[in-house]
């Protein structure tokens, strides 16, 4: 109960920060349109049937897009204001933090879905057999997502304190996420398709967001510390990056001298 | 202990000339897909040698979270390595197998696309390794543990996948004197294997030591030189 | 088209050996059986069949082989390579040291 409220709490200090500003969402959201005008532009000439196989793809790689764009932000707060250190000494369960950080990527991938798929729709007619089954496709997205935002919150996490390094995360987010992007895939086509086996599909991707989500929190609290103490002042001397760098300036040092 | 990994090179120099041999003059050639598949003797243990040292290394990055020991983390680095350098092996030799056997070299098949997703996995956790900012070694274990945990679910992901897809023709059964043969060439190779993989974790952890004794000496110096 | 134009070839001179055996059956020669100019014909398609494919396979083979051992002799020059580099830098660190 008490993750929870903390979860909550901090989710909801985020949105109201986000809600204020309406950064992620906007940028996020306008990032979506240019995608799917752009979908246009490159498919604007396949014949319905053709439509049909390519729309889980163009579904699912707008997500994936928009998904890494928002992760590189997510963490930006607190990197910028510095609060990532101060959060993991307030007696806040890092679990809270994991899991508060995930919904609001949540929140901003959806909305973005919110915007993407019923452009599809418009742009291609063939698309529309979303809208016969709403709760499919509204439990879909939740749960493609959700798997998508567990994976890349854990790494967005590590690599939060690092400015720069925003490559490494699609590096990392594409290989690992590739799985729940392949089974939401799937069941795209089958919500398209009208196959009988949708809610079978959907239901292995809920399992395996299960998975995702534990996995990612438990390994959120060790990637998180490595994090917010990987400033200089902080380091160990053992196996250590910045070990690494202050050795070559060792040894560069000790050169002239010899 | 320190020529246990010589001793094992050893081992897999006098064994590969007999695997060889073997191979070609002692294996009957298979019916269906002919000489041909004398790749196979070689590309399936490398494949299951890459699914190994992926566990292995994901073993041993969730080793190297939990007790912070040098030991496993040139353990996990060495395995990645390992399994990168299989699985160029199994991405390469497979598609020239298949290109001799069933004329295309990628029909994307499941076992295909999941192995080089695999593979995709283990070169950001080199990727991450050696470009990651000062606290990399934490998220690439995770992202190791994560590959490790994620080589079932790959597995399973494609083949759903593929069932939108056109299936493509599989080996069938062979006889047992090919496996027998394929599991000396697994012998040879996981001998090589091991072998390098001791050795790339003994150079990593030397590798630290050196750091620190530079660092160490560095700071000793530089308390020296103002006194 | 193109296999049966290489086949062309050398069907030539066994049809004309066909035709000086066939009429005349002197004595003290014996009859050559099954070698009439189709058989033949089939036969020469398949071992060109069967020899193109030995090439191939042949061409498969070396190239999986060469990639599998050349991975792993790079990587074996590459630990090699850093084992020197690491004894290099373990004997300055030892020469700073005296």
């Amino acid at each position: 109960m008490r993750l929870l409220r903390q979860t909550w709490l901090l989710a909801r200090n985020d949105l109201r920060q986000e809600a204020r500003r309406l950064e992620l969402v906007l940028t996020a959201g306008f990032f979506t349109l240019v995608v799917v005008v752009m979908f246009a532009l490159a498919f604007f000439a396949l014949d319905g049937s053709v439509q049909r196989k390519a729309i889980p793809g163009m579904v699912w790689l707008c997500i994936a897009f928009v998904g890494a764009l928002t992760l590189t932000r997510v963490f930006d707060r607190e990197r910028e204001s510095n609060t990532l250190a101060a959060l993991l000494a307030a007696p806040v369960e890092r679990l809270a933090i994991y899991l508060s950080k995930l919904l609001v990527t949540l929140v901003v991938l959806l909305s973005c879905s919110a915007l993407l798929v019923p452009g599809l729709g418009l742009l291609f007619p063939s698309s529309q057999v979303f809208s016969a089954n709403p709760l499919a496709l509204v439990a879909l997205i939740v749960l493609g997502c959700l798997g998508y935002a567990a994976v890349g919150t854990l790494f967005a996490a590590g690599l939060a304190t690092s400015s720069g390094k925003n490559v490494l995360l699609s590096v990392i987010l594409y290989p690992l996420t590739t799985p729940v992007l392949l089974f939401a895939l799937v069941a795209t086509q089958r919500l398209l398709e009208g196959h009988p086996e949708l809610w079978g599909t959907l239901s292995q991707i809920a399992a395996l967001d299960v998975v995702l989500i534990g996995v990612g929190a438990w390994l959120f609290e060790t990637v998180l510390i490595g994090a917010a103490h990987s400033s200089p002042a902080h380091s160990s001397p053992a196996s250590n990056g910045s070990a690494r760098a202050a050795a070559v300036s060792a040894r560069a040092r000790s050169k002239p001298v010899n | 202990m320190k020529y246990i990994p010589y001793a094992l090179l050893v081992g897999a120099a006098a064994l590969f000339p007999y695997c060889v041999q073997r191979v070609f003059l002692h294996t009957p050639i298979e019916a269906e897909m002919g000489t041909a598949q004398k790749i196979f003797y070689f590309h399936v243990p490398l494949a299951w040698i890459c699914m190994l040292f992926a566990v292995i290394c994901g073993i041993a990055a969730g080793v190297q979270l939990r007790r912070r020991s040098e030991r496993a983390e040139a353990l996990a680095v060495a395995a990645g390595e390992m399994t990168v350098l299989a699985g160029v092996g199994v991405l390469i030799t497979g598609p020239i197998w298949g290109d001799a056997t069933w004329g295309t070299p990628w029909t994307g098949d499941a076992r295909q696309v999941s192995t080089a997703l695999l593979w995709l996995v283990f070169v950001a956790y080199l990727l991450v390794r050696e470009y990651g900012p000062p606290n990399s070694e934490r998220i690439a274990a995770a992202l190791a543990i994560f590959g490790a945990i994620d080589v079932p679910i790959i597995y399973y992901a494609v083949k759903i996948w593929k069932t939108t897809h056109p299936q493509t023709g599989v080996v069938g059964s062979l006889p047992q004197s090919m496996w027998n043969t394929l599991f000396i060439c697994l012998a040879a190779l996981m001998m090589l294997s091991i072998a390098l993989v001791w050795i790339r974790a003994a150079q990593a952890r030397l590798a630290i030591a050196l750091d620190q004794a530079w660092i160490a000496a560095d700071t000793q110096q530089r308390a020296a030189q103002p006194a | 088209m193109d296999e049966l134009n290489v086949f062309e070839q050398p069907e030539q001179p066994e049809q004309a050996q066909a035709s000086t055996e066939a009429p005349g059956e002197a004595p003290g020669t014996t009859k050559v059986e099954g070698r009439d100019p189709a058989t033949v014909r089939l036969k020469r398609a398949y071992e060109a069949e069967v020899e193109n494919k030995v090439a191939s396979d042949y061409s498969h083979i070396v190239w999986a082989y060469g990639v599998i051992w050349a991975i792993f002799a790079i990587y074996g020059a590459i630990l090699w390579r850093r084992a020197s580099a690491q004894r290099a830098d373990l004997a300055a660190l030892q020469a700073k040291h005296k």
